[in-house]
C-alpha cells in the first residue's frame, strides 16, 4: 500500500487546523462516562501486551502512532505524529515528525522518543520469569524488562523490522529487512504508538509503566483501576487542539442489560458493545439512539482439516455452499452489516478484488459435492463458545440447520474457553473465529492463514501452496503481482482447500445520546477529538 | 474444649488443603490461561512465550509442587494478568464487598428473624400468609431477576438511584436490597418453622400452664430453643460474606471479590482464585466454629455432649 505525500499533507492540514482555535475557551467542557464490557483483557494499557479489540478502543483515546487511518471518514491513511511520509525504497520509509508535539508528561516528542518506541528496551526484549512464577514474588516482574510475549507481539506487528535511523531532529527512517509495501499500514497500528522514553525510564518497573503509559493522545491516564474503570483527563497541550471533553470515564460493565439500563437512566453517556437485539430497546427512547455498524473484522468458521470427515475438501466445500449468510445478517444483525466478497474489505483500496467470486448459498451444489465425497453421515463436532462473538450461538444454530438440510450431521459441543475449543482432539472439527484487518492491506488479514498463525500452529489448516501465496503477497513489490498473489491465496483458502467459511463483516454498536454530534468509527476505535465532537 | 478446638482446626486445615488442591487441578485442566488471558487474537508465538514465562508448560505435577512449596513459605503468588500480588488484589476488593454484604446481612437479620417469629406467633393469620408469600417470593426469584426488576423500577423508570457502579452510598442501595431481601426470606422461613416446632413442645404448654406470661414464655423458652436452626443458616450467611455476592456484583458492576472471582476463574488466573477460595474457606470455617460455640450457649446440652465438654 503506497501513501502519497501530497494526500497526507492535505489530509493532515484539514483535519488538525480547526481545533487549534478552541484553546482560548473557558473550561465548560463536559465529562462523560462510557460503559464498556472490558477496558483491557490483560489489565495493562500497553499495546505491546494488550492484543484485543477492546484495547483498540481504549488506546485510541490516549495513544497515537506515526500514521493513522481516517476511521470516521474515508478509512484512508492519514498523518498523525508524522506529518509526512516518503518511500525511499521497498524497505525504507522516511517520516517527518510533527513539530511541538507535547507528551502527557509535558516533554516535547523527540526523534529519540520515536526511536525508543521501536527500540530494544521497549519492543524487542523480553525476559522469562522464574519457575512457577505465578506463585513466586521474586519472579522478575519487578524489573523494567517487558514480559516475554512483548517481542513476539512486536514481531507480528512489524515483521522484518530492522531499525529506526535518526536523520535529523525532525526526521527518522523506518528500515525493514525485507521489502514490504504495507509498512505504512503497519505504522498505523497502536503497537507502533509513540511513547515517552523519559516516562519509561522513570517507571519503577515494566508493570507500572504498562499501567501509566505516557503518549501523545488527546487524553491522558488519570487513574486506572483494573477490572473496574479507567479515568482519562483532557491533555490540554494536545498538538491537535484542546480536547472537547474534560474527563472520560470508562467503566467496566460486563452485563449487557446493565449497560443498556445505565444508558437509559442517564448514568452513562455511551454504552458500547450492544448486541443487535438491544437496538430496538434503546431506540424506543426519545433521548438515545444506537450508532455504529460494520467494522474491519470478518466473522468466520474455521475448519480443522485433520478431522476424519473434514479432511475431504469436498465436504468443506459443501459446507461453505450451504450457509445462508444474508439470512444471518438479516435475522440476527437487523441488516446492519453485510456479507463481504470473501476475506477482504473494500478499504484495501488498490488491493481489493472487486470481481472476486467467493462461495455463495447454493444447496443443490452443496448436496452434489457431498454426494461426490461419499459422505456417510459421520458426525462433525462444532466446538462453540457461549456468545464470545455477538450472536454466536444463534448463528451456530442457523448454520447447523443449513448443514442439516444437505444431510450433514453437525453436533454442537458447548465449550467454556478457547483452550477447550482448540484442544487437539480427534473430535475437533469446526470453531468460530474472526479476522481483523488492522490496516488497509490484505497482508493484514491473510496472515491469519500463513505459517505462524493460530490456525496453522494448531494444525487446523496447513497448505504449502497457500503459505507461498501469502508470502508472495507480503513481500511482493509490484501491485499486479500482489493482486495476483492475493487472488491465489483466496482461491486456495476459500475454494480449493477451504480453511474457513466467511460469514459476514462484524459490527459494533454503541448506544449514545442523540444530542451528541459524535460519529462512530469503522472499528472499535473511539475518536473523541474536537473534529468529532460538535 | 481445647480438644474440640484442635480437632476443628485440624479439620479446617484439611478442608482448605482439599479445596486448594481440587481447585488447582480443575483450573489447570480446564483451560490454558495463556490462550485465555492473551486472547486468541494474539500471535501464537506470544501465547507460547506467555506460557513459558509463567511456567505453564511445565508438567502439572511440577506446577503443583511449585505452587504448594510457595504457599507453605507464605507466598500466595501473583496474578498472571497483571503481575500484581494476588493477596493485594483480593485485599483491595474485600472492603468493597463488605460494603454490600454487611448491610445486607443486617437487613436479612432485621427483616427475616422478626417476621419469621411474628408469622409463627400468628400462625394462619393474614400476616402469616403475607410473610410466607414474601418468603416464597424471595426464596424463588433469582437474585439477578430481582436486581434487574429493581433497576428497571428505581433507576430507569423513577430515576431515583444509579444503575451500577460503586461511587457513592446511593450506588449500594439496590445491590444491598437485592441481597438483603433474598436472605431475609430464607431467614423468615427457617425462623418460622423452628418457632412453630418449639411452640408445639410440651414444655411450652407447661410453662404457660404454670401461669407465665405468654411474652415471657416466648422470650425465655421458645426463642432460645428455636434459635439453633436460625443460627445455622446465619452461619452460612456470615460465611458467605466475602464471596456470596457474585451474581449481584456482576449485575451491578460492583468491583468486589465476587466479580473478581468471576473474572479470575474465567481467565484461569490461578493465584487470585486460590487466594479468594482460601479466604472464603477460612471465613466459612470461622463462621462454622462460631456457630458451634453459639450452639453451646443457646443449648448447654450440646456443649456437654461435645468431646471435652463439661460432664
Amino acid at each position: 500500500m503506497l501513501i502519497h505525500r501530497r494526500k497526507v499533507l492535505i489530509g493532515g492540514a484539514s483535519t488538525f487546523v480547526a481545533p487549534c482555535f478552541a484553546i482560548a475557551q473557558s473550561d465548560s467542557r463536559p465529562s462523560i462516562t462510557i460503559a464498556v464490557q472490558k477496558v483491557a483483557t490483560s489489565n495493562t494499557l500497553e499495546p505491546l501486551r494488550e492484543v484485543s479489540n477492546v484495547g483498540q478502543r481504549t488506546f485510541s483515546l490516549f495513544l497515537e502512532s506515526l500514521l493513522d487511518l481516517d476511521w470516521i471518514g474515508t478509512m484512508g491513511m492519514k498523518p498523525m505524529l508524522a506529518q509526512s511520509v516518503r518511500r525511499i525504497d521497498f524497505k525504507t520509509l522516511e517520516l517527518k515528525l510533527r513539530d511541538n508535539v507535547r507528551m502527557h508528561n509535558g516533554d516535547v516528542m523527540s526523534v529519540e522518543d520515536v526511536a525508543f518506541s521501536f527500540g530494544k528496551e521497549r519492543m524487542w526484549s523480553g525476559a522469562p520469569l522464574a519457575p512457577g512464577a505465578y506463585v513466586n514474588n521474586n519472579s522478575g516482574l519487578a524489573t523494567k524488562t517487558p514480559p516475554m510475549e512483548v517481542p513476539q507481539i512486536a514481531q507480528s506487528s512489524f515483521p522484518g523490522f530492522e531499525k529506526i535511523e535518526i536523520i535529523d531532529r525532525n526526521t527518522i527512517r523506518f528500515v525493514n529487512k525485507v521489502p514490504d509495501l504495507a509498512l505504512e499500514g503497519r505504522l498505523t497500528r497502536f503497537t507502533g504508538a509513540i511513547v515517552s522514553q523519559r516516562a519509561f525510564n522513570d517507571s519503577p518497573n515494566w508493570m507500572d509503566w504498562a499501567r501509566r503509559t505516557i503518549g501523545t493522545g488527546p487524553y491522558r491516564i488519570a487513574d486506572y483501576k483494573p477490572d473496574n474503570m479507567l479515568l482519562l483527563e483532557a491533555h490540554d497541550d494536545y498538538w491537535g487542539g484542546r480536547p472537547p471533553i474534560k474527563q472520560i470515564r470508562l467503566v467496566e460493565t460486563p452485563e449487557i442489560s446493565t449497560r443498556v439500563n445505565g444508558l437509559l437512566s442517564g448514568d452513562f453517556d455511551f454504552a458500547c458493545d450492544l448486541p443487535p437485539d438491544q437496538i430496538p430497546t434503546v431506540e424506543k427512547s426519545t433521548k438515545y439512539h444506537v450508532v455504529g455498524g460494520k467494522i474491519t473484522n470478518i466473522r468466520m468458521i474455521s475448519f480443522d482439516k485433520t478431522h476424519s470427515v473434514l479432511q475431504d475438501p469436498r465436504v468443506r466445500q459443501a459446507m461453505t455452499w450451504s450457509v445462508d449468510r444474508q439470512g444471518i445478517v438479516d435475522a440476527l444483525w437487523a441488516g446492519r452489516t453485510s456479507v463481504p466478497r470473501g476475506m477482504q474489505l473494500e478499504f484495501f483500496g488498490d488491493m481489493y478484488l472487486s470481481d472476486w467470486q467467493s462461495t455463495g448459498y447454493d444447496l443443490a451444489k452443496a448436496k452434489a459435492l457431498l454426494k461426490e465425497a461419499g459422505y456417510k453421515g459421520d458426525p462433525i463436532s462444532y466446538q462453540l463458545l457461549n456468545n464470545y462473538y455477538t450472536a454466536q450461538v444463534p448463528t451456530a444454530q442457523i448454520l447447523v440447520e443449513g448443514w442439516k438440510e444437505i444431510g450433514l450431521n453437525v453436533e454442537i459441543e458447548m465449550k467454556e474457553n478457547w483452550s477447550q475449543v482448540l484442544e487437539p482432539t480427534p473430535r475437533r472439527g469446526l470453531c468460530d473465529g474472526s479476522v481483523s484487518a488492522w490496516f488497509p492491506d490484505p497482508s493484514a488479514s491473510s496472515a491469519a492463514f500463513a505459517p505462524g498463525a493460530q490456525n496453522w500452529m494448531t494444525k487446523q489448516w496447513q497448505n504449502d501452496d497457500g503459505a507461498a501465496a501469502v508470502l508472495a503477497l507480503q513481500t511482493g513489490t509490484d501491485l499486479a503481482q500482489r493482486r495476483a498473489a492475493f487472488r491465489r491465496t483466496l482461491e486456495i483458502v476459500e475454494i480449493q482447500d477451504p480453511g474457513y467459511i466467511v460469514l459476514h463483516q462484524n459490527g459494533t454498536f454503541t448506544g449514545t445520546r442523540k444530542d451528541f454530534k459524535w460519529k462512530p468509527a469503522g472499528s472499535f476505535v473511539m475518536d473523541m477529538r474536537s473534529y468529532n465532537w460538535a | 474444649m481445647i480438644r474440640f478446638i484442635v480437632s476443628r482446626l485440624a479439620r479446617a486445615v484439611m478442608t482448605i488443603f482439599l479445596v486448594m488442591t481440587f481447585s488447582f487441578i480443575v483450573l489447570r485442566l480446564s483451560g490454558d490461561p495463556a490462550l485465555i488471558i492473551m486472547s486468541p487474537d494474539a500471535p501464537p508465538e506470544a501465547i507460547a512465550a506467555f506460557r513459558k514465562s509463567w511456567g505453564l508448560d511445565d508438567p502439572i505435577w511440577l506446577q503443583y509442587f511449585h505452587y504448594f512449596a510457595a504457599v507453605l513459605e507464605g507466598e500466595m503468588g501473583r496474578s498472571m494478568r497483571d503481575g500484581r500480588p494476588a493477596l493485594q488484589i483480593v485485599g483491595e476488593r474485600i472492603p468493597t464487598t463488605l460494603l454490600l454484604t454487611l448491610p445486607a446481612l443486617l437487613l436479612k437479620v432485621s427483616i427475616g428473624i422478626p417476621s419469621g417469629v411474628y408469622a409463627a406467633l400468628h400462625r394462619n393469620s393474614r400476616i402469616d400468609r403475607l410473610v410466607m408469600s414474601f418468603a416464597v417470593f424471595g426464596f424463588t426469584v433469582p437474585s439477578f431477576v430481582l436486581a434487574l426488576v429493581l433497576v428497571l423500577v428505581f433507576s430507569v423508570w423513577l430515576g431515583w438511584l444509579p444503575t451500577s457502579g460503586a461511587d457513592s452510598w446511593r450506588h449500594a442501595i439496590l445491590p444491598v436490597v437485592t441481597l438483603g431481601l433474598g436472605g431475609a426470606a430464607v431467614l423468615a422461613r427457617f425462623t418460622r418453622s423452628a418457632m412453630l416446632e418449639i411452640l408445639g413442645q410440651p414444655y411450652i404448654r407447661t410453662a404457660s400452664a404454670k401461669g407465665l406470661a405468654w411474652s415471657a414464655v416466648v422470650r425465655a423458652h421458645a426463642l432460645p430453643n428455636a434459635a439453633i436452626p436460625t443460627i445455622t443458616v446465619l452461619g452460612f450467611m456470615v460465611g458467605s460474606l466475602l464471596a456470596g455476592a457474585v451474581v449481584v456484583e456482576s449485575v451491578f458492576a460492583w468491583p468486589g471479590v465476587g466479580r473478581l472471582l468471576v473474572v479470575a476463574v474465567s481467565n484461569r488466573d490461578l493465584a487470585v482464585v486460590q487466594v479468594i477460595l482460601l479466604l472464603v474457606a477460612l471465613t466459612m470455617v470461622a463462621a462454622n466454629f462460631m456457630v458451634d460455640l453459639a450452639y453451646g450457649i443457646f443449648d448447654p446440652r450440646i456443649k456437654q455432649a461435645a468431646p471435652g465438654g463439661a460432664k
